[in-house]
Parts: C-alpha cells; sequence; structure tokens
C-alpha cells in the first residue's frame, strides 16, 4: 500500500514575546492509504497543531508533508474536515449545510442528492433535513457535521476530537457509525482524541504523542476484528490494549 | 398564512395588554393631575391640549416632521453606505487597522455633537450641516461594529471554507456577510436611536425649520403645549426608524438567537 501521508522531520514554533516556543514535533510518520489513524495525547501536546499543518492551514517550521504525492503548502482540498465545535452554519438547514459543502466547492447538488439521502440515513439524520442546527442536539450536530465532511466524497478525513464535547452514550453511537462509514468508503483518516478507549475502538494504528513538545513517541498497531462492536470492546485484547496504553500516559506522569 | 398572522396579533394584543393599559393609565393620570395639583399650563400642559392646540398647527408640524425626517434619513443612510465598506477596508487591511482604526477609536470618545455649532458656522442653516452631523452620530457606531462583525468568524468556519478552495467573493457571500450580520445590526440600531438627537440637537444650535428649532421657538414663546407636539412627533419618528431597522434584521436573520421566540 502506498503512503497517503507522509511527515518528514515536521515541527512547529510559536513565538511568543519573540522567544521561540516548540509546540510539536519534531516527529515522522507514516499513513498508508486507508488507514484509520489516531494521533492520541494530553491537552496542549500539539496534536491538533500537526492536524492542522496536515490540512495546510498551518506552516510547518521545519520539515516536510506529503500528502497524495504533493507536498503540502497551501490548504488541502482533497480532505473533509471536522473540528469539536461544528461547522454548521446557523442560517441554513441540516440539508443546507451539507449543501454548503458542495456549493462552496462548485459541485452540482442534484448529482449528490441520492448520496446525500444514503450519507443521512446511515447516520439515522434522515427526517432531520429541514431543521435548523439549533433545534438538535449536539450529537445530531455532530452527525450533520460529518455528513457535511463526507459529501464530497474526499480522500482523507482529518478530524479533531469531533466527539470532544458529547455525553459519553451519544459519543458511543457515533464512533459506531463513523466507524461504518469508515469501513464502507475506506478514506484515509487521521484523528485527534485524548480518549483512549476511543483510539483503540476505532483505529487501525494509535500514535501516542507525549506532553508538550508533543512528539510520536510510540505506534501501536491494533489488532482487533472488525467492526469493533461492544463484544469486542468486552475482550481481554482490547483491554490489553488499553492497559498498554495507560501505562505508557502513566510513565509521562499525565495519568 | 394570513389567518395565522390574523391570529398572531391578536396574540399580541392580548399579550401586550398589560403595556397598553400602562400607557392609557399613564396619559390619564397626567390628564388629571393637572387640575388636581393645579399646574400652570405653560408649565406642563394637559395631553387633550397638546393634541387640540396642535391639530391646529398641523401643517406647519407635517412640514417640520418631513425635514428633521429627511436630515435623520439622509445622514442615517450615508453613514451606514460609507461605514460598511470602510469597515470592511480595516478588517481586512493590515494597514488601515493599525492607522484608521485607533483613529476611530479615539474619536468614538469625542462626544460628535460637540461639533455640531463648527458645522453650522461653515455650513450655514441648511440641510448639510444637520445631515453631516447625523452622518457623525451614526457613523462610528456602525463602522466600529463592523469590523468587529467582520472580524470574528470561527476558526472553525474560516478553517472548513478554506478547504473547499471557493473563491474569496464566494466565501464572503455565502459565510462571511452572514455571519457578520447580527452584529452590524448592533451597530444600526444604536445608530437609528441616536439619529434622531443628532438631527434634534442640530437644529437647536442653528436652523429655521425643522422639529428642534419648532420645540426651541415654541419653549421660548412658553407653548409648552406645542413643544410637547413636537417631542412627541420626534418619538414617533425615532420608533419608526428603530422599528424598521428591527424589521429588517427579523427579515434578514430570522435564523440569530436574538430572533427566535
Amino acid at each position: 500500500m502506498p503512503a497517503a501521508i507522509t511527515i518528514q522531520d515536521v515541527s512547529k514554533s510559536f513565538s511568543t514575546e519573540g522567544q521561540p516556543i516548540l509546540a510539536f514535533g519534531p516527529a515522522d510518520l507514516e499513513v498508508e492509504e486507508g488507514d484509520f489513524v489516531t494521533l492520541l495525547g494530553p491537552s496542549g501536546c500539539g496534536k491538533s497543531t500537526l492536524l492542522l499543518m496536515i490540512a495546510g492551514l498551518l506552516s510547518c517550521t521545519t520539515g516536510k508533508i506529503v500528502m497524495n504525492h504533493e507536498e503540502v503548502s497551501e490548504p488541502r482540498h482533497d480532505i473533509g474536515m471536522m473540528f469539536q465545535d461544528s461547522t454548521l452554519v446557523p442560517w441554513r438547514t441540516v440539508l443546507g449545510n451539507i449543501n454548503l459543502q458542495l456549493e462552496l466547492r462548485n459541485l452540482n447538488l442534484d448529482e449528490y442528492s441520492v448520496k446525500i439521502s444514503e450519507l443521512m440515513e446511515s447516520v439515522s439524520l434522515k427526517g432531520y433535513e429541514h431543521l435548523r442546527p439549533h433545534e438538535l442536539s449536539g450529537g445530531m450536530q455532530q452527525r450533520a457535521a460529518l455528513c457535511q465532511a463526507l459529501i464530497h466524497e474526499p480522500k482523507t478525513l482529518l478530524l479533531d476530537e469531533p466527539l470532544g464535547k458529547l455525553d459519553a452514550m451519544t459519543r458511543e453511537n457515533i464512533r459506531k457509525d463513523l466507524q461504518n462509514l469508515w469501513m464502507n468508503e475506506k478514506p484515509t483518516v487521521l484523528m485527534v482524541t485524548h480518549s483512549i478507549e476511543e483510539a483503540v475502538q476505532l483505529s487501525s494504528k494509535v500514535c501516542v504523542i507525549t506532553p508538550r513538545p508533543g512528539l510520536i513517541d510510540k505506534t501501536i498497531e491494533v489488532k482487533l476484528p472488525w467492526p469493533r462492536d461492544l463484544d469486542v470492546k468486552r475482550s481481554q485484547m482490547f483491554t490489553d490494549y488499553m492497559a498498554e496504553i495507560q501505562e505508557v500516559f502513566q510513565g509521562y506522569g499525565v495519568i | 398564512m394570513t389567518f395565522k398572522r390574523i391570529k398572531a396579533s391578536i396574540r399580541w394584543l392580548v399579550d401586550s395588554w398589560m403595556v397598553i393599559v400602562f400607557f392609557i393609565a399613564f396619559f390619564l393620570l397626567w390628564e388629571l393631575s393637572i387640575d388636581w395639583f393645579s399646574i400652570p399650563r405653560y408649565i406642563l400642559p394637559k395631553p387633550s391640549t397638546i393634541l387640540v392646540n396642535a391639530s391646529a398647527d398641523l401643517p406647519r408640524l407635517i412640514d417640520y416632521t418631513y425635514i428633521t425626517g429627511l436630515e435623520t434619513i439622509l445622514g442615517y443612510v450615508t453613514a451606514i453606505v460609507i461605514a460598511i465598506p470602510l469597515g470592511l477596508a480595516i478588517t481586512f487591511s493590515s494597514i488601515l487597522r493599525r492607522t484608521i482604526y485607533p483613529f476611530f477609536v479615539s474619536i468614538e470618545m469625542t462626544p460628535k455633537i460637540a461639533f455640531a455649532p463648527l458645522f453650522i458656522s461653515w455650513l450655514g442653516f441648511g440641510l448639510l450641516p444637520k445631515v453631516i452631523i447625523v452622518f457623525l452620530v451614526c457613523f462610528f457606531p456602525i463602522v466600529l461594529n463592523a469590523i468587529l462583525a467582520f472580524g470574528s468568524l470561527s476558526d472553525e468556519l474560516d478553517r472548513f471554507s478554506k478547504t473547499t478552495g471557493a473563491s474569496i467573493l464566494k466565501i464572503f457571500i455565502k459565510i462571511r456577510i452572514p455571519s457578520a450580520l447580527p452584529q452590524c445590526f448592533v451597530g444600526f440600531k444604536y445608530a437609528a436611536i441616536n439619529a434622531t438627537v443628532g438631527a434634534t440637537i442640530a437644529e437647536f444650535i442653528g436652523s429655521d425649520q425643522g422639529l428642534g428649532f419648532y420645540i426651541q421657538i415654541q419653549t421660548g414663546n412658553m407653548r409648552t403645549d406645542l413643544a410637547f407636539a413636537g417631542i412627541f412627533l420626534l418619538t414617533i419618528m425615532g420608533l419608526l426608524l428603530f422599528g424598521i431597522v428591527t424589521f429588517v434584521e427579523r427579515a434578514l436573520i430570522p435564523w440569530h438567537i436574538s430572533q427566535r421566540r
């Protein structure tokens, strides 16, 4: 499998009062096409910074990032992104917000109408098309944001703690949706999270990141069967992966 | 739709009965206290006297309302037309943001009405100096709120729109303008409240027509009743302007949290 994303010696420094402060890196990473990779680390470790650099929304201080055989130097258009706060605009309905992605990309809305209803069906948003974001629960809003991030069929999905603000039950539910969508369409996914359980459940690879300045300390391949339903989560292997990662963070002194 | 609207109006009337009763009670109490406390007419006239005497002078009042209204509207609209593009330019130009913006913020601290005598002496008693003063009073709140409005797009929406590769113009129309409208309306409403104040004071300072002029002359003639008629007309004018702005706001941003009922 060719590498979809290659990260070479990438670091990011911010200057505060003239003094450069290293926020992340230097780090190397290879993400293969169709992988689901999570960047797992404590808050402030620079994992979101790395994600923004991969998206081309932030420049690297050192090193380079290659995505789909192109060096990243400006915002990438072949990606879909999700953030902790949704990118839904309050003046459009759920459907209007999904269409916004297509309109901004000059794509034909009619050609995507079937795809939209399939996508909404798959995350149980059917029947909510004409509601505005404020009429939805936080979980439903993130489901709509997921549809918005996927509708243009991006090869790569960059997720910045998309489930960070949701309650435990809703998180569990949307993880399932996210996993199904990934298994069906096989985009390359890079997700930032600080939940160990979420990382083990969803990823094919977990990158463990140290506290500030973040370094990719360890990459753990998670060899659990798909789909990772509750049975898998109850298995000994799942617990072992969790314990392994917990020990790493215990070593850093963050838990 | 129409039926729904009628129903809504009836409900509005029912819901607002308290304020209606309060208004009636206020004017009734005013009417009666004049006799009760034998207040002289030139100090405080009865509302009924104001109404009767004002209708006798109606042609002049209508004429003057038109003049003051024209000053207000011209100054207000000019302020919007100039302040919004300028606010945009300041938001997106780092040079303007470091030069004109701090200048505007410091001028905002100056009571603009203090310039009124100067403009009258420069430009005379006509329409233009009043329009300029209304413009000055309205311009700064609109431009400062516009800068705030256009400069505070959320990081998420900014990033999202960049990854779509859409043109700046398209992002502007589909994302930046609608996101900025609520804050812009804060400026429009604030300016609408101040617009009539600017016109009235400008007329106090130097004028031969308009409601401000009328109030001043009638107060000088001890015709308190007619002065009150002028004040009422100014109030109605202010309410009307504010009402129009609020109506446009409701039509343009029904989705905003301030508009939800």
